[in-house]
């Protein structure tokens, strides 16, 4: 190798990690750092006290975690549901409280009632006077709010990825020439499609793009990883990739109403539970699980469109969790969910929806006796999987024991970890490996394939941005408007995290290794596809002032606009 | 919402577990990545760094393109013993096992195309080809060490097999004779048994032995190659007489004798920078006093690793120590007693008296101040391995040496040329 080419290979090298870990640490301020005002849709007046109403669904009680937060004697610790509908209509329920609720000296009915500006709520003695909030009031407090990305402008960082992009094509440009044309198309379109939607959320008038931005970064590794491959077959990747932001683009834009979320609830949970019916019933074997479905030529896997539509039908509004307080018809969906997975035989997605099914169930319930009761169902279950399932206890046998037998269970893991070792903190520079010519490298050992080609620096880079996303998902919760989005940003966020933790640590000898995807790295096309839509929730609980196209904003409208806004 | 929100938390459980695994990972990373890198060193650096010998003599390297190896084909076949190839053919080869030593690793740049190390070997690359051709096709090995330092400067073992010839090998061309082999030692064996003598028998000096061709123990004839009457042991020796040495090694007896060929490593196995060698064999059982005669003249069921006996000889040129033999530049091993001080100057005067006196030395090893012990094995079928052993008295050359040719007759007259040509060609 000339001076020239690995001079410019050191160069590319460290402009690529210092821009990776600027671009992780700007995402990181912006998403932690920036201040969250809540939104201010209504008043309590108690007494002299005026008590904002900050969410769509409060609850009111005597409870210190409730949002509203009444200290009175006769009060309930939880008490009431104050709930507001997209068309800017307030009704309260009462959850069985002791004291009753009335409005205008009316008790309420099961149903609940309709509360209206100048009403008074009673809970058990207590008279609460509910002061709506014209949309002028409220645009003039919206004024107040800090807009999102004041702090750290998305602008700046998506210039740091898209000059990250250019270094990471420049290497491949210095590895190879044969299929330069298609992966310099493939860098091309994933410059093209994150400037398409940064330019759209700007004429929406949206400024929060750190999310959209990590998931680019990501998939630019996902693009080197798949260039490096399989670069013949490209094209796939880049068609996969525009469908993939097409889907949250278009989920995005369903769960912006959320009366059209609950009207459909059903019907996804249905449509999930076909979708793994037929999965179990019509697919092929390949290695040892039954996950993938042939279909016109295409193969996908149901699976990952069945995590989406778990996620919708798992997430739940306040005022339902409270009013029906059972968890029993979803805990029974998750368990035909897990169990369908478990008899095709893909024991990784099902561990993936099962971590979720206890962070939703724990989310909704707050009971640590249900999670652990779940966790025994579940305990046995496994047990049983894998002694029935050879190829699950081959895994769990030579787990920890790589190293032991190269040739043979070790096969795999041995070489993915001598080339993540190989390729040091620096990488050996895109497209230079080995490692992606064994098979399944770029999906389930995709970790050790960055770490030889990008270096351990990077690799720990695309785990941390993951982790962003759900540290976000988790402070952006507090401040959502409806429980639905921030339970279903906070579940997705544990799918994500449970993938990249069985994916990184399965191929790194940690855990068994279980051949599930990284995040949007991964190449693989149902995989991406539900990567993106999962994307769509987050967007949803990011309630920053105009940062998400899935956030209706505060505007002057008429009463029923917003809603129609919404469907148009 | 809050009671909610609060319960979010329980997703950083997730991310913490994430981090912990992250840095139990990295702490095994900085631990064993070396050893996860080099497993597959080939495939992850992706080139070598160049072989040579000690002049710089490029015997091998990979440049992520071909393999290279020595430029001329006799070099290369010479050379293929202490080579071996790419393909892991040879078992021995330091191709194979000094593979780590080619490649550098460093926690911060992994094991990369530039981290490939050049390794410089202790042999001769030329007095290999001399050996080589001066065995002249016939199956046999030939080691050659400097005593003092423990470097090997010659390792050859024949026939062998050019690594870039693609046609079929001669048999037995990846096997590494010097190393791999043991072989019945014959004559050789006698300075085993002279050596046990002079440690357990006292006053060996004094005796006398005599020899009228032949000689019976238990009722079994103990043939020898000659009638050599009243002899000292000095002469016993240079005449390799069977009679002489077959009553020493009933006088030293069965345990002393296995004690001592134990204690010399014949029944070790070695290894040479880690390459192995096979180990030895001595008849362990009781056998009786005939066998027992046959063992002490280096017949019955001994077997001798080329290797071991090198160390065996380099250790007596050495007063009885041996400087641990190296094939790695610069790599120098401990120095250890293999022999008592005194056992090894007697044995040294014997071997030198053995080429004044009896090999011609003037004529066969012109120039040479030689100490050395012929070996003729019979085999049973009529034919023997020749085996010629020895050393330098020479500070300048101080190279102790074997000679083994396979079926070729008299070790004098078959091994005798092979070692002089060798050792000409080292004193050069």
């Amino acid at each position: 190798m000339s001076d020239v080419l690995s001079g410019s290979l050191i160069l590319s090298k460290s402009v690529l990690i210092l821009l990776s870990v600027l671009i992780i640490i700007r995402c990181l301020r912006s998403l932690l750092s920036e201040r969250y005002e809540a939104e201010v849709w209504a008043y309590l007046q108690l007494g002299r006290d005026q008590l904002p109403v900050t969410h769509w669904e409060n609850l009111i009680g005597r409870s210190h975690s409730a949002d509203i937060h009444v200290d009175r004697d006769r009060v309930s610790r939880v008490h009431a549901v104050l709930v507001r509908s997209g068309k800017g209509v307030w009704t309260v329920y009462d959850i069985f409280s002791k004291g009753g609720v009335w409005v205008n000296r009316i008790k309420i009915s099961p149903h609940g009632a309709e509360v209206h500006d100048g009403d008074v709520i009673n809970l058990g003695g207590t008279p609460l006077r509910f002061h709506d909030m014209t949309n002028e009031k409220r645009q003039k407090l919206e004024e107040r709010r800090t807009v999102a990305g004041k702090r750290v402008s998305p602008f700046g960082t998506l210039l740091e990825l898209s000059v990250f992009q250019i270094f990471l094509l420049l290497q491949h440009a210095l590895c190879t020439e044969e299929h330069l044309p298609m992966i310099a198309l493939g860098f091309a379109a994933l410059l093209a499609l994150e400037w398409f939607c940064y330019s759209s959320m700007r004429l929406l008038g949206r400024s929060g793009f750190e999310i959209e931005t990590i998931a680019f970064y990501l998939s630019s590794l996902g693009m080197s990883v798949a260039a490096s491959s399989v670069p013949e077959d490209l094209i796939k990747q880049i068609l996969l990739m525009i469908a993939g932001v097409a889907l949250f683009l278009l989920t995005g834009w369903w769960l912006r109403s959320l009366r059209r979320i609950t009207a459909v609830r059903g019907l996804a949970a249905f449509a999930a539970l076909a979708l793994l019916a037929v999965n179990a019933v019509f697919s092929e074997e390949i290695m040892g699980a039954r996950n993938w479905l042939e279909f016109g030529g295409y193969s996908f896997q149901p699976s990952e469109f069945v995590k989406v539509l778990y996620l919708y039908v798992g997430a739940s509004t306040l005022d339902r969790l409270y009013r029906k307080q059972n968890l029993f018809v979803f805990m029974a969906f998750s368990a035909m969910c897990v169990i369908a997975l478990a008899l095709i035989g893909d024991f990784g997605t099902a561990l993936v929806f099962f971590v979720c099914f206890l962070v939703i169930s724990f989310l909704r319930s707050g009971s640590i006796a249900t999670v652990l009761l779940a966790l025994t169902g579940a305990g046995m279950a496994g047990v049983m999987a894998v002694s029935v399932r050879p190829h699950i206890a081959q895994r769990f046998a030579s787990w920890g024991h790589v190293w032991e037998d190269i040739y043979g269970t070790g096969y795999q893991q041995a070489r993915a970890m001598s080339a993540a070792a190989a390729g040091g903190l620096f990488g050996k520079g895109a497209g230079s490996g080995w490692l992606k010519n064994i098979v399944a490298a770029d999906t389930d050992m995709v970790f050790a394939v960055v770490c030889e080609e990008q270096g351990l620096i990077i690799a720990l880079c695309m785990v941390l941005a993951v982790m962003a996303l759900a540290f976000f998902a988790v402070r952006s919760a507090r401040y959502g408007r409806s429980a639905w989005y921030a339970i279903a940003a906070c579940g997705a966020m544990a799918m994500l995290l449970t993938q990249t933790a069985l994916n990184v640590f399965g191929t790194m000898d940690l855990l068994p290794f279980t051949g599930v995807t990284f995040p949007f790295v991964s190449r693989g096309g149902s995989s991406l596809l539900s990567c993106w839509m999962l994307m769509a929730f987050l967007k949803g609980s990011d309630t920053r002032k105009d940062a998400s196209f899935v956030v209706n904003p505060v505007r002057v409208l008429p009463e029923d606009e917003e809603e129609e806004e919404a469907e148009a | 919402m809050k009671k909610i929100t609060h319960r979010a938390v329980s997703v950083l459980l997730l991310a913490a577990l994430i981090i912990a695994g992250l840095v139990l990972y990295t702490l095994r990373y900085i631990d064993d990545g070396r050893d996860w890198a080099l497993s597959f060193a080939r495939a992850n650096s992706g080139s070598t760094g160049e072989l040579t010998d000690r002049n710089g003599r490029l015997l091998a390297s990979f440049d992520a393109v071909e393999n290279r190896y020595a430029e001329d084909a006799a070099t290369r076949t010479a050379c293929y013993a202490v080579t071996g190839d790419y393909w892991g053919r040879s078992g021995t080869g330091a191709l194979t096992w000094f593979w780590d030593d080619m490649h550098s690793y460093s926690l911060l740049t992994g094991t990369t195309h530039s981290s490939s190390v050049d390794l410089q070997l202790t042999v001769d690359a030329s007095l290999c080809r001399t050996a080589y051709e001066a065995l002249g096709g016939r199956k046999g090995a030939v080691m050659l060490m400097d005593y003092r330092s423990g470097e090997v400067l010659c390792m050859v073992s024949s026939p062998s097999v050019d690594p870039l010839d693609n046609g079929e090998p001669p048999e037995g061309a990846y096997l590494n004779r010097c190393l791999s082999s043991c072989f019945t030692p014959g004559s050789v064996f006698k300075l085993v048994t002279a050596a046990a003598a002079i440690e357990t028998v006292p006053n060996m000096d004094d005796r006398s032995f005599y020899c009228e061709g032949e000689y019976e123990i238990a009722g079994v004839p103990i043939i020898c190659s000659g009638d050599h009457y009243t002899q000292t042991f000095e002469q016993a020796m240079a005449n390799s007489c069977n009679v002489a040495f077959a009553q020493i090694a009933v006088k030293v007896g069965q345990e002393n004798m296995i004690e001592h060929v134990r204690a010399y490593g014949f029944l070790d196995r070695h290894d040479l920078d880690g390459i192995p060698s096979a180990a030895g064999s001595y008849p362990l059982d009781f056998i009786g006093d005939p066998e027992l005669a046959w063992s002490g003249i280096g017949q019955s069921t001994d077997l001798v690793n080329p290797y071991a006996m090198l160390r065996f000889v380099a250790a007596v040129a050495n007063g009885g120590k041996l400087a641990e033999p190296h094939l790695i530049a610069g790599r120098s091993g401990p120095v250890t007693r293999l022999v008592d001080e005194d056992t090894a100057e007697t044995l040294g005067a014997m071997m030198n008296y053995n080429v004044v006196s009896h090999y011609d030395g003037g004529n066969n090893f012109p120039g040479l101040n030689l100490c050395a012990k012929t070996g003729t094995a019979e085999l049973g079928d009529g034919s023997s391995h020749a085996w010629f052993v020895g050393y330098l008295l020479d500070e300048q050359h101080p190279y102790a040496f074997v000679v083994l040719v396979e079926n070729g007759g008299g070790g004098l007259a078959a091994a005798g040329p092979v070692a002089n040509a060798v050792l000409q060609k080292a004193v050069q």
